[in-house]
């Protein structure tokens, strides 16, 4: 294949055309949400076929640099894609094939994945209240849960729909949620849930952790979580051990073995920030050290005593981390703490982040956008140039991105997962830094939208 | 590009199904959700000249179609003389810049960016009308390089979309007063009818003398009866000193007061609590405002406390996209949302009060939940959003379907 390479002076000629009103111009934009630009879809239309061929897709081709080797642009090409059974069939030079599908220039880019998401519990697509904590802090919480979470139940089947559909809004094709495993709910937020996924089941995955988000044994959730580790989910989950069940290696234990009786992974919630903290991710290296078959499939969420480390202690914690292949999956906190997320990265570890609560009973500022995650972590890491803004893209894809760290290609090829968005950006960097409208979806090669 | 508004509708006409917010709903634990009413609004030339009940049969009226209508949008510190938005992309360079090696690359780059200024201005504006702002006070450049052309091609953009947008005009010597020889055209400009500020920069970090900067520009602000706004990024003992030197201008020169403001002041991010509450207490008591565009990340700005001490404190969205930053979301709303966010303010009470930080402080209801916006008389400067009520626009951060400036009114297309 031969690109069809787009110098910076030429990409600037076509710009400045389309300020004119000539090729390129971006379609209409039609709507704002979450203070974001929506875009026009270019894709309308063409949904339902499962062969086709995309023309004028804009693909990365790899990095220009200074004189001091310091990356400073993207460059990019115009290409065909060929889609077929679910997959990126082939990749060649731009056609201008009357039959294949205009993408119009747009970029093309890994669909998005959010790894912490709750869409089980959510009051997305329902009336706006307010968060209104009472006292009693995370036990407060349990109890005000306790007494709610039987009406939200009654419609949480299309409130999941709701949110899944903001999600893919934002580029958004994949989701780890969790799913409350407790008395209160039993096994009912799974199965509502798993209706939602059933019924989108063409447009959108996701993976599953069953959350005791009441504790393990704080209200007796072992027979649920017994009960739904027995089921096709994919992870067990956790919460805070020692503030919500009293102990940490009682609880964890019970997790591990779980987890290794059904073969699944873990990913459990850690807020505590303090000693108990510390310890529960000590705690948790151990047995995963022990557990080699629970490597590269343990995560811990939020994990927010990393960010009360002393540096030389995020470093050691985070080789242990890297070692242990556990990961750490954060909604990247922008004031009062701040997760030491390159020093994560720097060690390999698996960096991952979602948007947790979108409009719940905990919180109702999410957006649904991983891109917007992946900007705010530009902004606070400040990663402001073109290739810390590039890399920072890992973070809404969890995943593959177009270039690997010395600008070669590395995505898409053919044979890969067809989950693919269109932006209306001129590369991955201008993508994360302006949370560029996401114009198209799509998820194993269903053109959503 | 083009505005994402359809043509307007002037003079006098009547609205129904506009949301109101009415008052506070509480219980036992405080305020629980925000009361709202439909209502009919009858604007006629640039004014709200009645609010009356709701009468959706009303044949005459244009259907608001039950959004919520709010005070439209103020950004009170943008540059929107030399934006690099509309542009192709360009990230910032991955040398690392000084400020004073940011001045030499403004000396290189400005003669070309002057080229374009005008057109990229009123795409600026655009951007931020798209959000629903329709004021903004605005800062450009003065410098030996720009002369008076920055202001000239700013002007122009702002006549071109005079319709829809006004803006105040803070003078800005951003290559420094002495450092670049600036003052002589500071002292032209600070005679312009239309300039409403003199400006500043790191009296400490460029020009090297604080007291003969500030000296100097609150001369020029008596002279010529102008405010003060300078950006102020120095830390340590010069940030400190900056800012209690300037109140103490202030504090001789009633004139000065309600209208000096330092813009970002990083140093506040800086100091024991108990300092910055000293700080906080001179400023109220010289009546001079702190103008943020919300930073994060290290350096969080101790608002709240300024705020319990009476501050004004005013927010803008700063850069949008240029050489110095390309992370503004040009959206006053999301700067709402992110103060949220930053200060914990998620119970229905502070988002709505939230707010105040997008419209300049303007709100529909006072702390009590009486209703004092709108009023009769007031201006017709609104927007109607997608959402139920204040508290939700700023969690999440609601798409604006319409504004109104001075009466005209705008419907998203």
């Amino acid at each position: 294949m031969k690109p069809i390479a787009l110098t910076r002076k030429e990409f600037i000629r076509n710009s400045a055309l389309a300020l004119a009103g000539a090729t390129l111009i971006p379609g209409m934009l039609l709507a704002e949400e979450g203070g974001q630009l929506a875009h026009q879809k270019v894709l309308d239309g063409h949904q339902g076929k499962k062969s086709y061929t995309l023309k004028n897709v804009l693909l990365e081709t790899g990095f220009e640099y200074d004189g001091n080797g310091n990356v400073i642009a993207t460059k990019t090409g115009l290409f065909s894609v060929h889609i077929e059974a679910g997959k990126i069939k082939k990749i060649s030079a731009n056609s201008t094939d009357a039959n294949a599908i205009d993408a119009k220039g747009r970029l093309m880019l890994p669909s998005f994945r959010d790894m912490h998401i709750h869409l089980d519990k959510t009051f997305y697509g329902d009336k706006w209240q307010a968060v209104r904590r009472g006292a009693g802090g995370v036990k407060g919480m349990i109890a005000l849960e306790q007494q709610i979470l039987p009406e939200l139940l009654k419609n949480s089947t299309y409130k999941a729909e709701k949110l899944i559909e903001l999600l893919q809004s934002k580029g958004t094709a994949f989701a780890r949620s969790h799913v409350n495993i407790e008395p209160t709910s039993k096994l009912d937020s799974l199965r509502h849930l798993q209706l939602a996924l059933e019924n989108k089941k063409n447009s959108f995955g996701a993976e599953l952790v069953a959350f005791p988000q009441h504790g393990v044994y704080y209200t007796d959730s072992v027979p649920y979580l017994k009960e739904a580790a027995k089921t096709n989910i994919d992870f067990i989950g956790g919460v805070d051990p020692l503030s919500i069940d009293g102990a940490i290696e009682k609880t964890m234990d019970f997790t591990v073995q779980l987890a290794l009786d059904h073969n699944k992974g873990i990913d459990i919630h850690l807020h505590e920030s303090g000693e108990s903290g510390l310890k529960t991710v000590e705690y948790l290296i151990k047995k995963v050290n022990e557990n080699p078959a629970l490597k590269g499939k343990t995560f811990l969420s939020h994990c927010f005593v990393l960010g009360r480390l002393e540096k030389a202690k995020q470093q050691e914690m985070a080789e242990k981390l890297g070692a242990a292949q556990i990961g750490i999956v954060s909604t990247i906190p922008f004031a009062g703490l701040i997760m030491p997320i390159p020093t994560l990265m720097e060690n390999n570890v698996t960096v991952m982040t979602g948007n947790d609560s979108i409009v719940d009973h905990w919180n109702t500022f999410g957006t649904g956008s991983v891109l917007q995650k992946a900007n705010m972590a530009a902004q606070v890491y400040g990663q402001v140039t073109e290739y810390g803004l590039s890399r920072m893209l890992k973070l809404a894809t969890a995943g593959p991105i177009p270039l690997d760290d010395k600008g070669k290609q590395q995505w898409p090829k053919p044979g890969d997962d067809a989950n693919i968005v269109l932006i209306d950006a001129s590369c991955s960097a201008e993508a994360i830094s302006r949370i560029s409208p996401v114009g198209s979806l799509i998820y194993q090669g269903n053109i959503v939208y | 590009m083009t505005t994402p508004y359809t043509a307007p509708l002037k003079g006098n006409y009547k609205l129904k199904n506009v949301l109101l917010e009415t008052g506070y709903v509480s219980d036992e634990r405080g305020i629980k959700a925000t009361k709202t009413e439909l209502f009919c609004i009858e604007v006629n030339a640039g004014k709200i000249t009645k609010i009356f009940p709701n009468d959706p049969k009303l044949a005459t009226a244009v259907d608001a179609k039950g959004y919520l209508m709010l005070p439209a949008f103020s950004d009170m510190h943008v540059h929107l003389d030399k934006t690099l938005y509309g542009l192709p992309w360009q990230a910032q360079s991955p040398k690392k810049r000084t400020v004073l090696e940011m001045i030499a690359y403004e000396q290189e780059i400005i003669p070309e960016l002057l080229q374009t200024s005008t057109t990229r201005a009123e795409q600026l504006i655009d951007l931020l009308q798209r959000y629903g702002t329709t004021f903004a006070r605005t800062h450009f450049n003065v410098d030996t390089t720009s002369g008076f052309r920055s202001l000239e091609n700013l002007q122009k953009a702002l006549d071109s979309r005079k319709e829809s947008f006004n803006a105040e005009l803070v003078a800005f010597p951003q290559h420094g007063f002495f450092y670049t020889d600036s003052a002589p055209l500071m002292e032209d400009v600070a005679q312009m009818d239309h300039v409403a500020y003199i400006g500043g920069v790191d009296p400490y970090g460029i020009d090297k003398n604080i007291e003969k900067v500030l000296d100097y520009t609150v001369k020029l602000a008596l002279d010529n009866n102008k405010g003060i706004d300078i950006h102020l990024h120095d830390g340590g003992k010069e940030g400190i000193h900056t800012i209690e030197y300037l109140a103490e201008q202030a504090l001789q020169n009633p004139k000065l007061q309600g209208r000096t403001f330092v813009s970002h002041a990083f140093v506040l991010a800086q100091l024991p609590l108990a300092e910055v509450e000293r700080i906080a207490e001179k400023l109220a008591t010289a009546n001079v405002g702190i103008v943020s565009s919300i930073p994060f990340g290290d350096l969080v700005m101790p608002i709240p406390t300024l705020l319990k001490h009476g501050v004004e404190v005013l927010v803008g969205n700063d850069n949008v996209q240029d050489y110095w930053s390309t992370f503004g979301p040009g959206n006053m709303l999301a700067k709402a949302n992110l103060m949220a966010e930053i200060y914990g303010w998620r119970s229905e009470f502070d988002l709505s009060r939230t707010l105040r930080f997008a419209t300049h402080n303007t709100l529909p209801l006072d702390e009590k939940g009486n209703m004092q916006w709108p009023k009769t008389n007031d201006s017709a400067e609104f927007v109607l959003i997608d959402a139920s009520c204040s508290a939700e626009a700023v969690s999440r951060v609601s798409p604006t379907m319409a504004l109104a400036h001075t009466g005209a009114l705008y419907w998203k297309k």
